[in-house]
């Protein structure tokens, strides 16, 4: 009864036309921020802190239209995916590995619709997970020390086995190359500098926008000139678009599978909504009676990242509010917006400051409305992006991929870098060699060793450490359980299978 | 052929757009990236700056991320050094950096420091269950047994906030410091959560990042090292009236290129100072959890200079610089 | 036909024993840190050497590489994209911009006036979104130009 009221109260101060209208502008400019490749919820945050203020927003107004602009850019990344095989950030990398399959096949508005009431849902589900349980979760995030979030990423990169259909030893080669791009930089315990030969644009290590940028649009680009667009999704001849409500209704168990796992991936500050939406993604394709359509356009593999995504989005939220974490780039610059509003998260924000705290959550609720409201109907109009003639599309996104990487850095050395990365895509593709798993290894790479470094400090070099904890040992028998084992069941079991494969080939 | 029509049709197209631009606007870099604190920094005292009409139009904000600092570093000295519409924000962990030669060989004297408009005092943590009641008490444990406390901190091994540590038990008399243990995480607060989780024994960081806790009770801070007690928090003692004279502030502020005239120089610091005295930049530090800490001009440079040698001296000795 | 495996597994041990090589020089500090910033370098080199190992040995069947002239194209358009990564910073945004966009355009349809309006086009546009709509610090015109 007293979250009812609360929540009244909440949507009380939240909702007027006035604020519905920043909402609907919020919407807008996020998904379009979210869908240009190398641009994501972060720039489209931080670009609006300043606006919100010349415009002289009271602090609500500005906490409607920018927690708009950061769900906006979270259902934003899609489009970008499915259409053109380039995330427009790295939450929505998973979603390329079906929603772009899809769009080859002439259903790109049928993924565009799906992965928008997945992405409601997961937003949905996560807004009501904070609702219920913020204050209890809180304390989720104390339980995670190092020997259990080495335990959690260690479990994260044995799914990574399952990634590829074909060849274990290429997904695995693929993530390695992303561990071994995530050791250069300044080691974190250490402090010493490791495979930066002097060059002090390495010193941070590798951006993981440069990364996927790269072995995304700027391979797609080499890759289009090279097949004349044979092998794209661009100027494929469309269905006619209509609500696909059977696979919506066909996935419907997969997109609430998937907004508990991101929820929960979102919880825990530093694991974020990438991890979301790749532990959906797998979880979702080791359970599937029908494996082999996975990364084939199977429409569940278009509902499970995305669910997984924005059901992370709003989880994060969780140890940004209670505890002043903020678990991704996106909530970090959402802390500073709080922050400029006189507001400091922390575990006294629920009871200190209701007004604000259920404020935010209606405007979450309010966004997602509008955005499911909004992207139905705007689909129509995303999917002209593939009637525009190549030789200005693709022109257009290699300028978008570079000013997106010019925005972080605004300097040479990343762009060179930037086209280093497609260089490499282009050739990993060719081989028939997964990308995702790369950038996988360098975004999770540097937790994982920074996990055990630290765990290690803490225990003066004892390695039972990593086994201290019940939370800990779960991860470890989830990891070798469900993923390591099965594995070399399987290559037993199945060996006559493979050498048919090969003959296939 | 074509290119050149693309040539004089782009330049003609870029005249018309030239005007609108403005060539002479003032330009802030923060070396980070957008939402990060330099970047914060050049977003407020660019906009302050506009609102008091100490510049003319609104001040341009350039984000250039990379080497914690150092890209824009090296930027800045190489090829806009005589530049004076440009200011970069700044912080101590410019300074620090610049001490530990992060910079890819760039020094301190390379720029001028023009001022710092507010810092966030120094303080040292440890949950409210734990068996370290002062100070003292914490420092005298890791005197014993310097496996038995591991500090968590914000910055990367080596940077800021362990430093804070190693000073205050240098100050203590203690000589082992390279054993005692530290492990960086990403932010202050994730430090708090392993603090307070019990996974380490105390946390070191800025103030700013506790206040929430030290409301709420989970935490109890040992000493803030500042050199009076902070206005608000008054019943939390400093490090130096325990007996340890360790003062460690997170300023916030701004450089800019050296080849600047000494009149040019004189008049950032006055505007800055202008900044500090506003109305906007006061509620704007409340918020942030700022203490005040002006310092500006010749004064400020002459601070820096002094905060690089004792951080040399002190990073020399843990050996994270030669 | 399966040679292509076989060249990338030899170039990934390659490239893995000069990345060993490189991490058995990393420094350790003198911290208290007890695995060290050596490790885990170390046991990313000898897993990948595994793993392009079972390349060479067990290899898939390899694609169909493009011609030499459809090599020329690849290569025309990646001495754009360098050449533009280089010119931005001086020369300013639109020139540069309108150039490497035209010049890919034209590798993508050799049509010299489609793909000259294009590099224009988007060369304008993009800079009125990145620079008004996205308050991206951009400069118009080479920096000499500007004083």
């Amino acid at each position: 009864m007293d979250t009812l009221s609360n929540l009244a109260m909440g949507f009380g101060v939240a909702l007027s036309p006035f604020t519905l209208m920043l909402s609907v502008i919020g919407c807008f400019l996020g998904t379009i921020i979210g869908a240009l490749p190398g641009l994501g919820p972060s720039n489209g945050v931080a670009i609006l802190i300043p606006l919100a203020f010349t415009l002289g927003l009271d602090a609500t107004s500005a906490l409607v239209l920018l927690t708009s602009v950061y769900y906006g850019a979270m259902y934003g990344g899609r489009i970008s995916s499915i259409l053109l095989n380039i995330p427009g950030d790295e939450p929505a990398l998973m979603t390329t590995l079906d929603g772009y399959p899809m769009a080859k096949q002439g259903r790109a508005a049928d993924a565009l619709v799906l992965s928008g009431v997945a992405s409601f849902i997961g937003g949905l589900l996560a807004t009501l997970g904070l609702i219920i349980m913020a204050p209890l979760l809180a304390s989720v995030a104390y339980l995670f020390g190092p020997a259990e979030y080495f335990g959690l990423y260690l479990l994260a990169f044995c799914t990574l086995g399952g990634m590829s259909s074909n060849n274990q030893a290429k997904a695995a080669l693929a993530a390695l190359i992303g561990l071994a791009i995530a050791t250069i930089g300044l080691d974190n315990t250490s402090s010493m500098p490791r495979f930066t030969f002097g060059n002090m644009h390495l010193m941070d290590g590798v951006d993981f926008l440069v990364a996927i940028v790269g072995l995304f649009a700027i391979a797609e680009v080499f890759f289009f000139i090279e097949t004349h667009g044979r092998d794209s999704a661009i100027g494929v001849k469309l269905g006619k678009i209509t609500v696909p409500w059977r696979d919506i209704w066909k996935s419907s168990g997969t997109m609430l599978r998937s907004s508990v796992i991101g929820f929960f991936a979102g919880v825990l500050p530093g694991a974020g909504a990438s991890l979301g939406s790749f532990l959906a993604y797998m979880v979702e394709k080791s359970i599937s009676k029908d494996k082999a359509s996975f990364g084939k356009g199977n429409p569940r593999g278009v509902a499970a990242p995305e669910a997984g995504n924005n059901a992370a989005a709003g989880g994060a939220l969780v140890p940004m509010l209670t505890l002043g974490i903020p678990g991704s780039g996106t909530t970090a610059v959402l802390l500073a917006l709080l922050m400029t509003l006189n507001i400091q998260p922390g575990p006294l924000l629920f009871s200190e400051k209701p007004q604000v705290v259920w404020g935010l959550i209606a405007s979450l609720l309010i966004a997602n409305v509008v955005l499911l409201v909004m992207n139905v109907p705007m689909v129509r109009i995303f999917v002209k992006i593939l009637m525009v003639p190549p030789r200005i599309l693709l022109p257009g996104i290699t300028m978008i991929s570079f000013l997106g990487i010019y925005s972080l850095s605004g300097g040479y050395f990343d762009l060179v870098l930037l086209i280093a990365f497609g260089v490499l895509g282009y050739v990993l593709r060719k081989l028939d060699v997964p990308t995702v798993p790369v950038i996988m290894g360098i975004l999770l790479g540097g937790h994982m060793e920074d996990a055990l470094r630290r765990g290690m400090v803490i225990s003066d070099g004892d390695w039972t450490y990593l086994f201290s904890s019940p939370i800990a040992i779960g991860f470890w028998v989830a990891a070798i359980g469900g993923f390591i084992a099965p594995m070399f069941l399987r290559t037993v079991l199945k060996k006559p299978q493979r050498n048919l494969i090969d003959v296939e080939d | 052929m074509t290119s050149n029509l693309l040539k004089a049709l782009a330049a003609s197209a870029a005249l018309t757009l030239c005007a609108a631009s403005g060539a002479f606007a003032t330009e802030c870099i923060a070396p980070s990236g957008a939402g990060g604190g330099w970047d914060f920094t050049c977003r407020q005292i660019g906009k302050i700056l506009y609102d008091i009409k100490a510049v003319d139009t609104p001040v341009q904000v350039t984000n250039m991320a990379g080497a914690g600092g150092g890209v824009a570093y090296a930027y800045v000295v190489n090829e806009r050094n005589t530049d004076a519409d440009l200011i970069v924000a700044a912080s101590s962990a410019t300074t620090s950096r610049l001490a530990q030669n992060a910079y890819g060989g760039s020094t301190a004297d390379q720029v001028r420091f023009v001022g710092a408009i507010g810092a966030d005092p120094g303080v040292i943590v440890v949950p409210k269950d734990s068996p370290y009641k002062t100070l003292k008490d914490l420092v005298e444990a890791i005197k014993a047994n310097p496996a038995s406390v591991t500090f968590a901190g914000g910055s990367a091994a080596g940077g800021y906030d362990h430093l804070k540590v190693l000073q205050v038990l240098k100050a203590a008399g203690y000589t082992d410091i390279r054993k005692v243990k530290y492990i960086g995480v990403t932010d202050g607060a994730a430090a708090l959560t392993q603090t307070i989780g019990g996974h380490v024994q105390a946390m070191t960081g800025d103030m700013s990042e506790t206040v929430g806790f030290i409301k709420s009770g989970d935490i109890r801070v040992l000493a803030t090292l500042t050199e009076d007690r902070v206005p608000g928090f008054e019943q939390i003692p400093t490090a130096r009236e325990q007996g340890y004279d360790v003062v460690a502030v997170n300023w916030r502020g701004l450089y800019v290129p050296k080849g600047i005239s000494d009149e040019q120089f004189q008049t950032w610091a006055t505007k800055l100072k202008q900044v500090a005295e506003s109305d906007e930049w006061k509620a704007e530090m409340a918020s942030s959890g700022l203490a005040p800490f002006t310092k500006v001009g010749d004064d400020f440079q002459g601070w820096v200079e002094n905060v690089v040698a004792e951080t040399a001296a002190l990073s020399k000795e843990i050996g994270v610089i030669k | 036909m399966k040679n292509s495996d076989r060249i990338f597994g030899l170039v990934v041990i390659l490239l893995a024993l000069a990345y060993i090589a490189s991490a058995l020089q990393i420094e350790s500090s003198f911290l208290s840190d007890p695995v060290g910033p050596r490790l885990f370098p170390l046991a990313i080199g000898g897993l990948s050497i595994l793993a392009a190992l079972s390349l060479v040995l067990r290899p898939d069947a390899g694609p169909d590489w493009p011609d030499l002239r459809t090599f020329a194209r690849l290569g025309v358009a990646l001495a754009v994209m360098v050449a533009y990564a280089y010119a931005l910073m001086p020369y300013g945004f639109l020139i540069p911009t309108a150039l490497a966009a035209g010049l890919l355009s034209y590798q993508i349809a050799p049509r010299p006036l489609a793909a000259a309006l294009t590099g224009i086009c988007l060369s304008a546009g993009l800079f009125i979104l990145f620079k008004y709509a996205l308050g991206l610090g951009l400069f118009a015109l080479p920096r000499a130009w500007m004083g």
